[in-house]
């Protein structure tokens, strides 16, 4: 399936901002079922510099840098791309989630333990305690082929957590929503992810999006879709398999992966540094329609 | 050869050195009893001198130390001075093990960064478990993977060494993410060489100068003909900013914080007043995740971003490279001996105390086996900052947890060497910090070091001043031409680089209101004088306390609805006591002492001392200070002549530079406003009090003289307006402050072919000063207010005040707004 993306991110400054420099991760890639026909980034003002490299993990980054006075700054980056059908998997066929470990901390030896390893361990914001430790471990019991394990996991946090936007924040920790079992789509991969890290699994942070469907006779509201995040678990023969926790789905056509990286803070779609612009506001609007 | 009998009987200072311990080498005593020689020259010379000489010699190396602090520590002083004087002597075959040793680690931590940023095989390859890379927040992720990594990642090597009780030596910790302690080392050696002149320069001691210059030789490669250098200090709250301080001024670097970058279209520039300046070269001072506030916001308050992305586009250098942490301290110690193998195709030299990583299944288990053996500690600089339980199944589920961020370290026994204290000279344990850098020739090791005693907990204390280690020239060094650049000759030449449009545009922002502060300070401590002293005398009208109060109240507003003598009273309590009282003395002289101390780069030694002195005078915190309105008086009298001998050596010491010009702005913008608002409550006096007013302000204005000799007679308005608004040769006139005002704007260099708005309306309030007529201005209304008198102050106050924010505005913008760092908002899906 076709997919066109519009992701328009407008932050308003109450003052002039006489300096403001932005990283934007915002061009998707080329991953497993998705072909990428075009991307396009447009940012006014005009940036003084724009920048393209690569990070670690392979994701496009852009540095926008604008050194003029500027009220506001609006981020506009579109794309194209081509999503495949999800080809049904053997998850039962997995290794065992002991091997997988062992491949990832060295311990057994992998051709591809240099692109697994980064993501195998706790960042600062996939730290576990000892809660989620135990709520892995049910999840995932001795000898559970891995993909198995995640799926559970996958399932569990989407049974026993409520979906609640505004009671968490970017820079909420998983020990915090895992106590209070609740939160958004960030949150819940984040724990999913602590819970596989406190077992040195390797797993990786997806940011994408996620087309909406609207109810059946309703139309579809512009900028009613968002950005989304969700999961990634490596096998060492089925590679990277994705799980979105926040539906309890295994992602197909109706994903569109961005990026990915050890944790929200490798992947946040803007950031950036604003000099003497004083309070803020930000609208971010996504747009995912099927395309002609 | 002489003994160990014969030097005890010797100097007395020996007295307590027993033999050594079986089995325990001791670097000034043999097993046989005898001195090795390296030591014999030194303790024969102690011998000489005896025990009152040596202790002499110490006191004066505490002084030099504590007067280097002066100079270059964060508070103006430097930790505690009865760091141990005796130097420690090394013979040039120990010296030689050591240095070949140190070469090899600096080359193989640098082979191991490098790959760990670029194809990172170690890793792959299973040559290194991939927790010690990944498993703690010191991997740097937005500096690995790039098209063109850095040719070089490490410029500067710092190790904590010891030596075992059987002479081995061994590495401690390893320093590569903030070394920079060359500072200590220098001016540690300094003051050594001074305080012990005439053994030091006896003995053949190797210099350490020329390390230095090849240093030098290597930055100069680096920077190319006209590359500019600087030196990335935490600034005065970092426990090194003393090494940071003195190390730039050595090498000829600007120091500079942080907040004083920012990188534009792939380049690092540093703010100056005269614009952002490009730099070529940055020497990091700075833990590695306290800066680049883009790539790491959650850590790097400290600001400076994306300085990672100068480096990557290959316009800046930085030693040593962001990324370094995360081989800092411990963490080539568990498997440096199999990269040492694999990275360099070399044995290893110079092992590591026994260090286990506690990622490791097996490590974990041994350390909560024997628990008392080992310490636990972080493995890099940062990360492993976390609490161990007691119990054991508790510490298990922390290791398991964070076990990758963990080591687990031992002290096995080391030798001893000969310390200084308080019973004379006795042998103890000891350590010391070694330093290392990149020349044009490859590593050279700083032949010397610092060391020190361990302490109690066998724990290496951290970097400051201590026993200076002297290394021993070998025969061929010793005949050899030595290097002897002068320490002095160096400093001068870094001198003569610095120029007054380089200034930092934080610095000028601090200068300016240190110049701001010292009239604020001047103009609250004259009128409390002021009014004590007519207080004190007691004459009737002139110590009225309506007008006693009403001079007060211009610095802080009085208590509604109270009897004048009362207010007089509260406002003089609040004035000299109350530190939450924004115009009080107290609060604006610790104002005046913190705003010098960040600004003290670009203000004279001796103008700080006045300052300094003037800021902690104990005597403004006494609780008993207001019931002796003469001890006041005198407290007064002394702090305001701290203040005049701070704009005396600021106008003596300040060569006529950008700095000296932003103080003088920030005092005349100062002075005028206090004026402008005496003169409006002169202005609006009540009439039966006017000529009482005029008398006090007269005595307030230091012109009582010039009036006189004027004058000659009883004091009338229209001589005192011209005396004290309009005329420009008096230093306490208004007109005297905004003609000032006029000239210094004026020789500021402009980039635009207009005068800009603050100097336009510095012109206009000093040609309405020039054209204004004191008898007019001296005219009374049926109330017997002073309009027009009143409305040009109104019309100073408000003009100089807009000129400060212009001025602000103008040259300041970059340095003092805050940043702000936002993450982008989260969409929320409607689930």
């Amino acid at each position: 399936m076709r997919l066109s993306v519009r992701h328009a991110t407008t932050y308003r400054y109450e003052y002039d901002a006489v300096f403001s420099q932005h990283l934007l991760r915002l061009t998707p890639e080329p991953a497993g079922g998705q072909k990428v026909a075009q991307t396009a980034l447009s940012i006014t003002p005009q940036p003084d510099s724009l920048e393209r490299h690569r990070d670690m993990f392979g994701n496009w980054v852009h540095v926008a840098t604008l050194s003029r006075p500027h009220d506001g700054l609006q981020i506009v980056s579109e794309a194209v791309v081509d999503r495949q059908e999800r080809e049904a998997m053997m998850f039962d066929a997995s290794a065992p989630w002991e091997e997988v470990r062992d491949a990832a901390l060295g311990i057994s030896t992998t051709p591809q333990l240099g692109l697994v390893a980064p993501f195998a361990f706790p960042s600062a914001m996939t730290a576990a305690d000892m809660a989620i430790e135990a709520y892995a471990k049910q999840a995932i019991p001795a000898d559970t082929p891995v993909l198995i394990g995640a799926q559970t996991l996958c399932s569990r946090i989407y049974r026993d957590f409520a979906y609640k936007p505004g009671v968490t924040a970017a820079d909420t920790r998983p020990v915090d929503s895992f106590d209070r079992k609740e939160g958004v789509c960030q949150d819940f991969a984040h724990v999913m992810l602590a819970a596989l890290r406190s077992l040195r699994l390797p797993a990786r942070y997806v940011s994408g999006y996620l087309r909406t469907v609207p109810p059946e006779g309703q139309p579809r509201l512009e900028g009613a879709d968002a950005s989304h995040a969700w999961v990634s678990v490596w096998e060492p023969a089925f590679g990277w398999i994705d799980f979105d926790p926040t539906n309890d789905i295994v992602p197909s056509v109706d994903h569109v992966s961005l990026a990915h990286g050890r944790d929200y803070r490798d992947v946040s779609p803007v950031s950036g540094v604003v000099i003497g612009a004083g309070p803020q506001t930000l609208k971010v609007g996504v747009d995912v329609i099927v395309a002609e | 050869m002489i003994s160990l009998e014969d030097i005890a009987s010797g100097s007395g200072l020996f007295a307590r050195y027993g033999q050594p311990a079986d089995g325990v080498r001791d670097e000034a005593i043999a097993p046989d009893g005898s001195v090795r020689p390296q030591w014999s020259r030194l303790i024969e010379w102690m011998a000489a001198t005896g025990a009152a000489g040596y202790r002499e010699a110490a006191r004066d190396l505490s002084r030099l130390r504590t007067e280097s602090g002066v100079a270059f520590g964060p508070e103006g002083t430097i930790g505690d001075d009865d760091e141990d004087t005796l130097p420690l002597m090394l013979s040039s075959t120990d010296w030689s093990v050591l240095q070949d040793g140190i070469v090899q680690r600096a080359e193989l931590a640098e082979a191991a960064v490098a790959d760990i940023y670029t194809t990172a095989r170690t890793v792959s390859s299973g040559l290194v478990p991939p927790g010690l890379v990944y498993g703690g927040p010191a991997f740097a992720a937005h500096c690995a993977g790039w098209d063109q990594p850095p040719r070089q990642w490490l410029h500067v090597y710092e190790a904590n060494v010891a030596r075992l009780a059987t002479g081995e030596w061994v590495i401690l910790s390893e320093r590569l993410d903030t070394p920079f302690g060359d500072g200590w080392l220098l001016a540690n050696r300094v003051a050594t060489a001074q305080a012990l002149a005439d053994p030091f320069s006896d003995i053949g001691v190797r210099r350490l100068a020329s390390h230095f210059t090849a240093f030098q030789a290597h930055l100069d490669q680096l920077l190319g003909w006209d590359g500019r250098l600087a030196l990335l200090t935490g600034g005065q709250k970092d426990s090194r900013f003393f090494s940071h301080a003195y190390f730039a001024r050595y090498i000829g670097a600007s120091l500079i914080e942080p907040a004083d970058l920012t990188v534009r279209d792939g380049a690092a520039y540093v703010k100056t007043l005269d614009g952002l300046k490009r730099l070529d070269v940055l020497l990091r001072g700075v833990p590695d995740v306290s800066i680049d506030s883009l790539h790491r916001p959650e850590l790097a308050a400290f600001g400076a971003p994306a300085l990672s992305l100068a480096v990557r586009s290959g316009s800046l250098k930085i030693a040593n490279a962001i990324g370094s942490a995360v081989l800092t301290r411990r963490a080539l110690a568990p498997f440096a001996h199999r990269m040492a193998d694999h990275l360099l195709g070399q044995e290893l030299a110079l092992h590591d105390a026994p260090c286990l990583w506690l990622g490791g299944e097996r490590a974990r288990e041994q350390v909560i086996a024997e628990r008392n053996k080992w310490r636990i500690e972080g493995l890099t600089s940062i990360g492993g900052e976390v609490d161990l339980p007691d119990d054991e199944a508790g510490l298990s589920a922390v290791l398991d947890r964070v076990g990758e961020r963990l080591c687990a370290v031992r002290l096995p026994p080391l030798s001893t060497a000969p310390v200084f204290g308080p019973k004379g000279i006795t042998p103890a344990e000891w350590t010391m910090r070694v330093f290392a850098c990149r020349t044009p020739e490859g590593w050279s090791v700083a032949p010397g070091g610092i060391a020190a005693q361990l302490d109690g907990n066998r724990e290496p204390q951290a970097l400051g001043f201590g026993k200076d280690v002297w290394v021993l020239q070998d025969r061929a060094s010793a005949t050899a031409p030595q290097i002897t650049t002068h320490l002095r000759a160096q400093f001068n030449s870094a001198h003569l680089r610095r120029t007054g449009r380089d200034l930092l545009s934080r610095v000028a922002d601090e200068v300016f209101w240190l110049g701001r502060n010292a009239e604020r300070a001047e103009a609250v401590l004259r009128s409390l004088g002021t009014c004590l002293t007519r207080h004190l005398e007691g004459n009737q009208v002139d110590a009225d306390p309506r007008v006693l109060s009403a001079l007060l109240e211009i610095h802080a507003p009085a208590s509604p609805g109270v009897e004048a003598a009362d207010r007089y009273r509260d406002l003089v309590r609040r004035l000299t006591r109350d530190r939450q009282e924004a115009g009080s003395v107290p609060s604006i002289l610790a104002n005046l002492r913190s705003g010098a101390q960040r600004g003290r780069s670009a203000i004279s030694a001796e103008g700080w001392r006045h300052i300094d002195r003037l800021g902690s005078d104990r005597r403004w915190r006494s609780t008993r200070l207001g019931n002796h309105p003469a001890a006041l008086i005198r407290l007064i009298e002394d702090s305001l002549q701290a203040l005049a001998a701070f704009a005396g050596s600021s106008q003596e010491n300040l060569t006529r530079n950008f700095a000296w010009r932003f103080l003088e702005l920030g005092r005349r913008i100062e002075r005028g406003i206090q004026i402008s608002s005496v003169i409006e409550r002169i202005a609006n006096a009540d009439p039966a009090h006017a000529e009482t007013y005029l008398r006090a302000w007269l005595t307030l204005s230091d012109s009582n003289t010039a009036y006189r000799s004027r004058y000659l007679m009883s004091v009338e308005a229209p001589p005192v307006i011209d005396l004290l608004v309009l005329d420009e040769t008096n230093p306490r006139s208004l007109a005297f402050q905004v003609a000032e005002l006029e000239r210094v704007l004026s020789d500021i260099p402009s980039d635009i072919p207009y005068r800009r708005p603050e100097h336009r309306q510095t012109l206009a309030l000093l040609t309405e000063l020039r054209l204004a007529d004191p008898v007019q201005l001296a005219e009374t209304d049926k109330s017997g207010r002073r309009e027009r008198l009143a409305a040009l102050a109104e019309r100073g106050d408000s003009i100089l005040s807009e000129v400060s924010t212009l001025i602000a505005r103008s040259f300041f913008a970059h340095s003092d707004l805050p940043e702000a760092v936002v993450a982008q908002g989260r969409m929320e899906p409607k689930k």
